[in-house]
Parts: C-alpha cells; structure tokens; sequence
C-alpha cells in the first residue's frame, strides 16, 4: 500500500508493507538515525516525533504515519549546521557510544518546545523513557539545561 | 613540568557532532546490495545431544540460500573469548557442535533473503534432541554423579572436565591458618553475585561480506577486532591474511563485544552463500546468548589486630562460567588480583576457587572483571571488621590500603591466567580521594544519625577499589602516524572506541607532543588491513598501553620532524622543539610552520614521508584507585531503597579528557546502582531465562539516578602517557558495597545478595507479620 | 505476524463491520501497542480506529466521559480530566509507563489489554468507571469491575469499545503505586476513595488493590468495615490490614506474595490517608 507523509519537512510517496513497522521504513527511507534497540518499546532508541510529540517507532505501525508530520533527528540539523541541542551534547560529553542519542535530542527537544526552563528533575523525568547504559545521564541532563539556557538568551538562531 | 596545551582540557570529542546529528556510522547504517539475512536456531534444551538434524525442508524453501549445522561445516576447536594468543580461556566452542549445552545455544543457522523467510526456514529445520540431565546450579556441577558438560574429546584448557571445572585458582601468602590464629578479631561473609547483563543499547551485530579480492570483510560491533580476525581465521580454517576486521562507531559493548559472538557464523554464512550476510541480535537474544557476568559467591575471611591493622586475608570464590568457559579463568584471577593488594599489608593471603561449568547463559567479559565481584564481598566484610573492632570504617580502610612506594605480594603471584609480575606503585591519591569524598557526601554529620523523613531512614557507607591499567606484558598496542603535506597528522591505531572517546584521547596525546591542536590529527582506528595491532578495548587498557604507543609514535614523528626542520632553519635539532603548529628554535624564536616542513619533506628536497609506528607493551599496570560514597534513603515500611547522593572521586592520575573520564566514572557507578537495586537475570527450572527483555529487567533510567558526584584527584603516574592511567572500569566496583554499607547503616540489616529489592529489604527489616 | 491489509475505519460502524468481516481474524488498532508487542500469528488485517471519533474527553455534569481512542497522555494533560475528582485520573496517568508510551497508548487500549499488572484498571475499578461498547446488534454498556468477571475478550473480539464513563463522587480519591524504578510496572498498587456525611463520617468508601499480581479487585470487606466510621489513623491502620487479609496475593518474577501481604496494609493506609486530607480540603 501507498502512503503520504511529511518526514523532516519533505513530503514523502511511498510503498509499504500493511504489517511494516516505521522503524522498518524510516530506516529503508535512509533515516539511519532511528536506532533498534529491543523492538518493545522500552529502550527509546527508536524515538521520533509525531506531530511534535515523542513516540516509539518500534511499536507504531507505518500505516499510521499516513497524512502526518514525522521528524527525526536528520531533521533537526546537520553536521555543517548542527542544531544546539545538537551543539551542546556534543560540548558536554553527552555522547558516548552515541546509540540513545538520537532518541534522547527528541525527546529533549521536545520538552524545550513547551518548558524552556526545566528544572534538572524535570530534564530526568523526560528524559527517563530513553535509557542510556554509557553516560549514566549526568552529562545528558547538562546538556539539555545549557541548551535550554542558549535557547532563554536567544541563541538558537531559525527552526527547522 | 610544561603548560599543558591539550592534555587535560575539554576538547571536543571527534565523533561529538556526527553522532549527535544521527550520521549513519554504526554497524547496520549501510544497506549492502544483494545482502541476505542470517539467523540462528537455538536450543529449547539446557542439555542435549543432537541425534538428528534435518535441514532438507528449510533449504527447499524458495529464499533460502544455505543452512549450516554440525554435519556441514569444519569440526575446530576454539575460544570465543576475545584475549590475546594464547587465549587463558579453554577452547572448548565449535562453530556447530552435536550437543546443546545451554538453553538458547546455537544449533543451526540460515541465510535467507529475508528476515521472514528465514524465520520460516528455522521452522522447518526439524531436530532430534535426546535431553541430557542438566547442571543449573553452580554447587551441583561438582557434585558426584553430575553430568559432564564438556565431555568432548577435542576441548582444550579445561581444569578438569569431568568434575565440571572450568578454571580453578589457589594462591598462597605466608601461612593462612598462623595468620586467623594470631588475628585479635576475624570476621567472615559471603556475598552472592547473580547473573547480570550488559544491556549495551546496540545488540551485537555484524555484516560480512566478500570483497573483489574474494577476502573475507567481517564489519562488526565488536572491542576486540584483532582477535575476531584471528579466533574466525582459526573457527573457519582460513588464512589469517583472507580476513578483514572493520570496527565502525558501536553503541555500547561493556564486555559482551569483547567476544566473538556473530563474526564465526556471518563469516561462515557469507563464505558459503558469497553473499553479504547481515546478521543481528535481538534483545532476547541478546539476554539469552550473549555473554553475562560471571556469577559468584565470594567467601571473605578477614583476621585483624586489634588495632586494626589487617592479618589475614582468605578469599574463597564459586564461580559459575555457564555453558563455556570463556573468561573463566582470567575473571576468577581477577577476583583477588585486582582487590587484594589494595590491602597489602595482611602478611598472610590465601586466595582460591573455581569457575564451573554449568547448562546456564554463558559468562564473559563485564566491566569490572572478577574484581566488581570480589569488592562486594570484601567491602562488606570490611565494615563488618570495623564494627567488630569498634574502629570507623573509614579509618580503618585509611590504615589499611595500599599507598605510593608500596607493593603487594599478589601482583607476582596471579597475572592474567598466568604467573603475575611484582610492581611497585607509583602514584596513588586513594588517600585523597577518600577524604574528598567522606567531606563531599557528609560522613560525620550523617554516619550513624539515622536521620528520618517520614519512613525513609537514611545511612550512608562507603567503599574503595582499584583496577588496573591493561595487563602486564601481555597487552600489546601501537601506533602509526603519518604527516600530511600541510601540517596536519593522521593517526593510525587499532585501539577500539567504543563510545569511551579514545579516539579523542589518542589524538589529544598525539598532539600534546606535536604541539598541534587536537583538530590537526585525524584519527582512524579499529581497521585491521589499515591501523597496527592492538589487543582491544578492556582491561581498561586504552589510554594507557594504546596511549603510550601514540606517545612513542609522536616522539619518533617529532624527531623527523626537527630533522627535517633543521635543514630549513640550519639549527640542530637539540635547539628546535614543537610548539603551536611550528617548528620553533629554544634559542633564537626563529620558526616555520609544520606545513613547510610537511612540504617540503613531500616534494621539495630529500623527500620520504614522514611517518613512524612504535608499539608498546606495558611492564606493569599502575592501578587506578577510587573512593565511593553513598547515601541511601530506606523506606522501612516497604523495603524500597533510594540512592540519594552518591560520591565517587577516582585517581587516574593525569586525565587526559576529564570529561570523558568523568562520563565513564558517572556510567560505571550507574551501572553498578543497577546492580545493586535492580538487576538480576532470572532462571526458570529448565535453565531458560524469564526475563530475556528490559520490560522485566530494568536497568537505571535518568529519573532513578540520584544526586551524582565525581571528582577526579590528579596523582602523576611517571609510566603513563603525561602521567595517565586508566579509568574505565574501577567505577564499577564502588555502588554495590557502598550501598550495601549505607543499608547496614540506616536500618542496620545486612545484605549480601544483590540486588537489593524492597522484598529482600523488607524481610531483612523484619517487618513481615504472617497473615 | 503477516498482515494482509491495514483499514483506516472512518467510523464505529465501518470499524465494526470490518472487524466482524475478518471472523476472528481481524484487530483493532487504537495506539498498536498491545499489538505491536504481540499479536497471535492468525492476525491478517489491522482496523486502525484512530480516526472514527473516539477519541473526545468531555464533562457531563459531574461526570467524566472519555473516547476509547483518547491518549493516555491526552487525558493525563486534558482540561476536563484535571477538574475531574480533583485530577485523580490525571494523577494516575502519570505513573504509567513513559511518556513516548503514553502518547500512543490509549484508555481503550488499556481497558481491552486489561493487564493485571496494569494501573489503569485498579483506578477504573475503584472509580466505578462504565465501558461503552458496540457490537452487532446494539451498544451495550456495564461497569468495568463487572465486565471483568465476565469473558471480556471474547466480547472485544466481535465489538469496538468506544468510550468509558466515570460517575460523580462526592469525596476524594488517591493512587499508590510501588514500583522498582521509574517506567517499571507496579510490583502492587492500589486506589482508595472515601466520601464524608454531614457529621465527618464516612459515607462511603472504595478500595481497590491490584498488580498483587492478579487484576485488581475491590475489597468489599474492607470498605464495609470503613462504612459509617469517624476517620482516624487507628481506622486507617485496621482497614490497612483487613485488606491484606482479603487481597488476594501470589508470587511472580517480581514480588512474592509475602512481601505483598506485608505492604498492602503500608499502601492502603497511606492512600487513605491522603485521600481523607484531601476530602477534608488540605490536601
């Protein structure tokens, strides 16, 4: 079956499977990113947002990205132009083995577009459905707060 | 000493920003054309000789392009274990073998053109299994009359097969039984360690593949690819030289990729399809046929005067390796390598036990090795002595540990499977470090009070450990440097990152001693056609043997470097040094940029490419040591237990990257409250796992964590590169312990099986009325 | 799972025909978690009802009326869930799973899953909440406590479950849940209500324990012995422990069934406790 969606702002036409799974598509569309950690929704490495809210990928079915907004962290920034998000975990030793990262930039972005001043509980309490075995979080939940700091001070220059 | 212009400061990480913009950089992110799916059928069985295979309805299925078992493919005897030559691990693993020997043990694998058809081929394999009796408990494997699990003739390196013995220890110091009889106190516990796993966020996973050259390239998640292209050379009877090993970004690995898990099968699939296979755990694979920690009860004996200064030590360990005994030995070894000379002044030691084989998930590699187990027990035993003594703790660990100048009669008894080498310590803060830390989490004002918050109770306890630095002349690591025309560096090591950030570090001590920024060197590592030798990323070797292999590269890069220099600027080279990306004169401040030598040694004038490789095997393994702190919060009407703070403040000497060295003392000591509150693999009575899933075996998320504290004390270790050692598995070792002594502290019940669960609590509280 | 087709129904009617259409062979779809993580291998076509208005979450006088597609974190965060019995509901949802979980999960979904290590059905059936459902011949309704004790899987199969309604109550209600971390499953939870009558006594009182590990079940004894009395932590204490005595508790991979008879009483009287703080206006 045929389905149309907007991945990272680009429409999107495309073939899939009815039982096919939007982790399973969105990496064969090239989203590498989007990361198979357990396949049970526990982990969040799968996480990316629809409509601007964070789901597992793992346990949604590809069928239901019909007609809606997907994002990933593709869509967030670039190596060239990263996002601060992106910026401020790469500063501040966030990222280890770099695996929960993508799901855990969503997340944190998704928290910032309705609470730009979280308090450190509240970065761990959004944060707590991606797991991380590396970092033992301390230096996520920094990142999420100077990010979230940049963004108070204007710093984050136009969205995506 | 100079200022450091690299060393030390927070650079940014080279994989920092591809990894936080999601670039496709690990294992599965390339699509392979013509790639088939490979999978494993595994074993229902705990126990179980193979009477019948039948593969002849699965490779009829359209889609499917071979299926290997025990009849098809070269009987070879080998370890899965990723250690140097000759491995310490018996070799008892076949690629296939004709008996099951854990439940979950592989029994066949398929490469189909999907994943569903191969799903369907495993179906229609059909097998006979005659069930064999099983060991499922570690007690029993020795027992009279158990069932032999490795009764293969061709196995190797097993202590004693027939009584189920994998490896077995026994060391001994002065004279044990003097030793408790001279002892004014002695005390005895015994702590338990279950089955825990890794958890690293990427299961294991693996492409292989044919190149145009018809050599093998095995891309894969592994810490170890060095000895995957050596241990797969030998599992498949090729030529070492047929084999590529490629290391991309993993996602984790803590041990369980210090193995080879996939690499044999995908080889041997991709090798008789000549297709590229892909092959991937799933978590419940990863659970069940991965590898674990070892579990292991930890008897500690401790004799002490009464003034506390400690006599005797005993350590007796029941180890339990699983199915096969990779690690076995080396991990029990580590059970007292690594904890006992940390109190090394106990003039008797008697240090012994056994790793046994059982029908259960196969132990391996996990950060800490042996010694995370050995400081359960021993931390705990010594809060037992003190009490017993009427001496704090915490002085009595003062009085007691291992300082700079010192040595221990263990470090030459026990090496890695083999006899050890006597090292003096050279650098050591623990002293430091447990100041800083007993002040940081308030151990006067809160030893002791009990202070309540409605039906929390709250205690604090304390614990110390060491590690090592890689392993004494056995690890080997090297490096090769190359110059560019400009002035910048590419730096070669088959040193594995993964996600530690050794990379960064390697390059930053590379341009220490360039006087370049770390920008200037780029970094390639874990390639074993294009990087030189190194054994892999444990035994917290990195930054100390690969570290001094770029350190002896840089130097010989620098001394050509001047030669060359010297011919531009008519100065000796003993007048020149590095600094700022130019070759300056100490007398006159003359100078030119790197890239004018660069140049010129490329095109101008008496031109060779400037580039030297130095390998480095390490005399001794200066340890890392480390203090830990936690207060504990314990609801006494449930018996749930809440980390509220945790201090760990380590010397590691120089930290090359504090950072990064903070972000692996953060995660060790998260994944150690794991341990402790948490964790636990749980067997069902046919040997299976129960919870082969992270719905049921929950690890820490960022909302459990508490209130973390870590603080690198610097000590100057002479032998490491700019005085570094390593960091990155002591973290480990602090949470169960230390927690376990806040417990005693707070509501004063003594724990000594991990994980610490309300229900285990709740009893030891008494607080449980039958109804 | 080998899934032929995926339907988007537009409405109940299209949704249930197609389900009866499969013959047992069909599956709703509201969130897809239960059926992502699970579904028996004769599954060929998935019904997504996400679009077949049922999702709404609206006030009807004092009760509260939710569509079975409604989110878990839609309701957690809804205006009119937060007015309700003081944002009890809202409170719960808070303690299930995480938040990625909960945008596509759905009360549906959790009445239908009926988990018995689940929050949502030992807060449902404390709250006297009322499944709506459609089947072939007509809407039925019945409470979810009731509906429970009936063969309610095998109605699901050949019925959608379109909205659960939650009575008026003239009191308070709490939630206490004991897990081992964050995002973990409740090793056992309970929910408490209490009403007071003019002179401070208890009009009436609902308890319910579940994850014990058995589904959750209301404690008829306990609320009796609550019924008509002066609330008091002595009170609190004898109903802690009555209902220890009558939960019905057992072992799994996570709790044995000591350990639950132990803290039953603790988790009781604390909701209790709350609940009657909150009753009295200082909560």
């Amino acid at each position: 079956m045929k389905i149309y969606f907007e991945l990272n702002g680009e429409p999107v036409y495309t073939e899939i499977k009815p039982g096919e799974m939007l982790l399973d598509l969105l990496r064969r569309l090239g989203m590498k990113s989007v990361k198979e950690g357990c396949r049970t929704g526990e982990c969040g490495a799968c996480t990316v947002l629809l409509d601007g809210k964070p789901i597992r990928s793992c346990l949604t079915f590809a069928a239901k990205a019909k007609g809606h907004r997907i994002t990933t962290l593709e869509g967030l920034g670039t190596p060239e132009d990263p996002h601060p998000l992106q910026e401020a975990f790469a500063e501040a030793g966030a990222v280890q083995c770099g695996f929960c990262t993508p799901g855990m930039i969503l997340v944190a972005y998704h928290l910032l577009s309705h609470n730009p001043d979280p308090s450190p509980d509240e970065v761990r309490a959004a944060i707590s459905g991606n797991l991380c075995r590396c970092t033992g979080y301390v230096k996520i939940v920094d990142a999420v707060l100077t990010a979230a700091r940049w963004k108070r001070e204007g710093k984050w220059r136009k969205e995506r | 000493m100079a200022e450091r212009k690299v060393i030390g400061k927070p650079v940014r990480k080279v994989d920092g920003i591809p990894l936080a913009t999601g670039q496709p950089v690990f294992t599965l992110d390339v699509d392979l054309p013509g790639a088939a799916v490979g999978k494993v059928l595994r074993s229902p069985h705990a126990h179980a000789e193979i009477v019948r295979i039948d593969t002849s309805r699965a490779e009829e299925l359209p889609g499917v392009l071979c299926v290997l078992h025990h009849g098809n493919v070269p009987r070879i005897p080998y370890t899965t274990a990723g250690q140097g030559w000759p491995e310490p691990s018996p070799y008892d693993s076949f690629l296939f073998d004709r008996k099951v020997r854990f439940v979950g043990d592989r029994v066949a694998a398929v490469a189909a053109e999907s994943e569903e058809i191969a799903d369907e081929a495993l179906r229609l394999i059909e097998v006979e299994y005659r069930v064999l009796p099983a060991v499922l408990d570690p007690e029993g494997a020795t027992a009279p009359g158990a069932p032999v699990i490795h009764d293969e003739e061709d196995a190797r390196g097993i202590h004693d097969p027939q009584r189920n013995i994998a490896a077995a220890i026994d060391i001994r110091v002065g004279e044990i039984e003097r030793g408790f009889s001279e002892s004014d106190v002695v005390v005895e516990t015994t702590c338990e360690f279950p089955y825990v796993q890794h958890v690293p966020l990427e299961p294991h996973c693996v492409i292989a593949y044919l190149d145009e050259e018809d050599r093998l390239v095995i891309r894969t998640s592994t810490q170890v690819p060095f000895h995957v292209r050596r241990i797969v050379a030998r599992a498949l009877g090729l030529p070492l030289s047929r084999i590529r090993v490629i290391k991309p970004r993993i996602g984790g690995g803590f041990g369980t990729k210090q193995e080879i898990i996939l690499e044999d099968v995908a080889a041997a699939l991709a090798l008789r399809t000549r297709r590229p296979v892909v092959m991937k755990y799933t978590r419940e694979e990863e659970f069940v046929a991965a590898r674990t920690r070892h579990p292991m009860k930890v008897r500690v004996k401790l004799g002490a005067k009464k003034d506390g200064k400690l006599h005797a030590i005993e350590m007796d360990v029941l180890s339990n390796t699983g199915a096969y005994g990779t690690h076995s030995l080396t991990v029990l070894s580590n059970v007292g390598s690594k904890t006992l000379p940390l109190y090394n002044k106990a003039p008797h030691i008697w240090f012994h036990g056994k790793a046994v084989y059982t029908n259960l998930p196969v132990a391996g590699a996990y950060r800490g090795y042996g010694a995370t187990q050995g400081y359960f027990a021993l931390e705990v035993a010594i809060d037992e002595l003190a009490e017993k003594l009427g001496i704090d703790p915490l002085e009595l660990r003062l009085k007691n540990h291992i300082r700079a100048g010192e040595t221990s009669p263990i470090f030459e008894k026990i090496g890695e499977g083999r006899e050890g080498k006597a090292q003096v310590i050279r650098s050591c803060a623990l002293e430091e470090c447990i100041r800083e830390g007993a002040k940081r989490i308030g151990w006067s004002e809160k030893r002791g009070k009990r202070l309540r918050d409605g039906p929390w109770v709250h205690g604090v306890g304390m614990a110390i450990a060491m590690q090592g630095s890689g392993i004494t002349d056995i690890d080997m690591g090297a490096a090769t440097i190359m110059m560019n025309e400009d002035g910048t560096f590419r730096l070669l090591v088959g040193a594995t990152d993964l996600g530690t950030g050794s990379d960064t570090i390697l390059a930053q001590i590379a341009a220490e001693t360039l006087g370049v920024p770390v920008e200037a060197i780029s970094v390639y590592s874990s390639d074993t056609d294009f990087t030189p030798f190194d054994t892999g990323a444990y035994a917290s070797s990195t930054t100390y043997v690969s570290g001094n292999a770029v350190l002896l590269a840089a130097r010989k890069v620098r001394e050509e470097i001047l030669r060359v220099a010297s011919g531009v600027l008519g100065e000796p080279p003993g007048e020149l040094e590095l600094r700022d990306g130019r070759v300056v004169s100490t007398r006159t401040g003359k100078g030119i940029p790197l890239a004018e030598v660069g140049h010129r040694a490329m095109y101008v004038t008496d031109q060779r490419h400037i580039i030297a490789s130095a390998s480095f095997v390490p005399p001794e393994s200066p340890p890392p040591f480390a203090a830990f702190f936690a207060e504990v919060a314990v609801d006494v009407e449930t018996g749930r237990v809440r980390v509220v703070k945790f201090v760990g403040v380590a010397d590691c000497g120089t930290p090359i990257h504090p950072r990064l060295a903070e972000g692996q003392l953060e995660g060790a000591i998260v994944q150690g409250i794991g341990h402790a509150l948490y964790e636990e693999m749980l067997l069902s009575k046919r040997g299976g796992v129960r919870n082969p899933n992270l719905f049921d075996y929950r690890i820490p998320t960022a909302a459990d964590v508490p209130d973390i504290e870590v603080v690198l004390i610097p000590s100057e270790e002479p032998t490491g590169p700019y005085g570094a050692k390593s960091i990155a598995e002591v973290g480990i070792n602090g949470p169960a312990p230390a927690i376990a002594n806040a417990i005693y502290d707070a509501v004063g019940v003594r724990l000594y099986r991990i994980p610490f669960t309300p229900d285990r609590v709740l009893s030891g509280i008494n607080l449980v009325r039958p109804f | 799972m080998a899934i032929k087709r995926y339907h988007y129904a537009r409405d109940v009617e299209e949704a249930l025909s197609l389900l009866l259409a499969y013959e047992g062979r069909g599956a709703l779809v509201a969130g897809g978690v239960d059926v992502a993580r699970g579904l028996p291998g004769e599954i060929e076509g998935l019904i997504d009802i996400t679009a077949a208005g049922l999702s709404g979450i609206s006030r009807e006088g004092g009760r509260l009326v939710v569509g079975a597609t409604a989110t878990l974190e839609g309701i957690r965060t809804s205006r009119e869930v937060k007015a309700y019995m003081g944002g009890f509901l809202s409170e719960v949802m808070g303690h299930v799973a995480t938040l990625s979980l909960r945008n596509m999960a759905t009360l549906g979904g959790a009445v239908v899953s009926a988990h018995p290590w689940a929050d949502i059905p030992t807060a449902l059936i404390a709250l006297g909440a009322e499944a709506v459902w459609r089947n072939e011949e007509r809407t039925e309704r019945a409470p979810v406590e009731e509906l429970y004790a009936r063969p309610f899987r095998a109605i699901f199969r050949r019925a959608v479950l379109t909205e659960i309604r939650f009575p008026a109550w003239d009191g308070a209600f709490a939630f206490e849940k004991l897990s081992r971390n964050a995002g973990d499953i409740a090793l056992i939870n309970c929910a408490c209500g209490l009403g007071l009558d003019a002179e401070g006594k208890i009009a009436w009182a609902r308890v319910a324990v579940g994850a014990t590990p058995y589904r959750a079940a209301r404690l008829a004894a306990v609320e009796e012995l609550l019924a008509g009395e002066v609330p008091s932590e002595a009170l609190w204490e004898e109903a802690g422990h009555r209902a220890a005595v009558e939960a019905r508790v057992g072992d799994d991979m996570r709790a044995s069934a000591e350990w639950r008879r132990a803290v039953i009483p603790v988790i009781v009287r604390r909701a209790l406790e709350r609940t009657a703080r909150e009753v009295k206006g200082d909560a």
